[in-house]
């Protein structure tokens, strides 16, 4: 059973993350900006799954309902940014009634 | 919480109905997943336009929402901590923080909407910020609007289970060997903060 102690560690580290977050995208700005604060909130989501939701000490058919769910969302994700990312080159094929 | 006929015992009861919340928690973030994938399809498109939008947002009401919400989930933790300890009346008083960081959460969006909304800051066609042009910028404001009041009301129903977990709480009803009503309110409430962690740096930090 975690303490109190642990608590207060996850806490502070997620305080800290945030921070840096807050930090990094003033200093980089942009893309690279946006890519680096999701990397650091994909870190903090996972801090709060594992430490307080306790999801690691769970049976494993339980962690699975919920990567898949997270799955999904990737694939969701993703795959609207590969369309939005391919407009271009399909506009080379196609005339805006979308005719070849 | 008592045995219910179809299980062998509460232990088994219990697995079955945290698998049933995973699942549900696991429903709420496909909810959301919609909503960020049209910001990922839109971002994409209007990447200057949004630039210019987030510049508007409230960085500071954001920023110091992000640290209401994860000191409110270390607060939720300790409750539950609280309860495997027999320590009745901590845990209500952990609910009761929780449940004042959550109202500060709605009360500092609620002063941002307000603002906004003065400015002409609006979704959809109410839009009428004179310092940006609508093309691309409206669509980051609606997205704005959308994605935190589907947050928003989440917190507030969450503010609302809490009151009565506290109510419970202070009834007696958790013990150290079972307080599963307990523990899934803490689940949901983890989630909420879960959905801002992702909420802040898109709609913040992009400015």
């Amino acid at each position: 059973m975690p303490s109190t102690r642990s608590y207060l560690i996850v806490w502070a580290e997620l305080v800290a993350l945030a921070t840096i977050t807050l930090f990094a995208s003033r200093a980089l700005g942009g893309g690279w900006g946006l890519i680096v604060a999701a990397a650091i909130a994909v870190a903090k989501a996972a801090l709060v799954v594992t430490r307080f939701m306790h999801l690691t000490r769970e049976r494993p058919a339980l962690r699975l309902v919920f990567a898949i769910a997270v799955g999904f969302v990737a694939i969701l994700v993703l795959g609207v940014l590969a369309d939005v990312g391919a407009r271009d080159a399909a506009s080379a094929y196609v005339d805006e009634l979308g005719r070849p | 919480m008592s045995l219910a006929p179809q299980y062998d015992s509460l232990a088994r009861q219990h697995a079955t109905a945290r698998l049933g919340m995973w699942v549900f928690l696991g429903s709420e973030v496909l909810l959301f997943a919609g909503l960020f994938a049209l910001y990922a399809a839109y971002r994409f498109t209007y990447p200057a336009e949004f630039h210019a939008a987030a510049g508007h947002a409230n960085l500071a009401i954001g920023t110091i929402n992000t640290y209401v919400l994860l000191t409110s989930s270390l607060t939720m933790a300790l409750a539950i901590h609280a309860t495997r300890n027999g320590q009745r009346r901590r845990t209500v008083a952990f609910l009761l923080a929780t449940i004042a960081l959550g109202l500060a959460f709605d009360a500092l969006k609620a002063v941002e909407y307000a603002e906004h909304l003065a400015e002409g800051l609006a979704p959809g066609r109410a839009y009428a910020f004179a310092a940006l042009p609508a093309h691309g910028v409206a669509l980051y404001v609606t997205l704005y609007y959308l994605m935190t009041g589907l947050h928003a009301l989440h917190v507030t129903g969450g503010v609302v289970l809490l009151a009565w977990l506290a109510w419970r709480a202070q009834r007696g009803d958790f013990t150290p060997e079972s307080h599963l009503t307990l523990e899934l309110g803490g689940l949901y409430w983890h989630l909420v903060d879960l959905v801002w962690i992702f909420l802040w740096p898109l709609l913040y930090l992009i400015g």
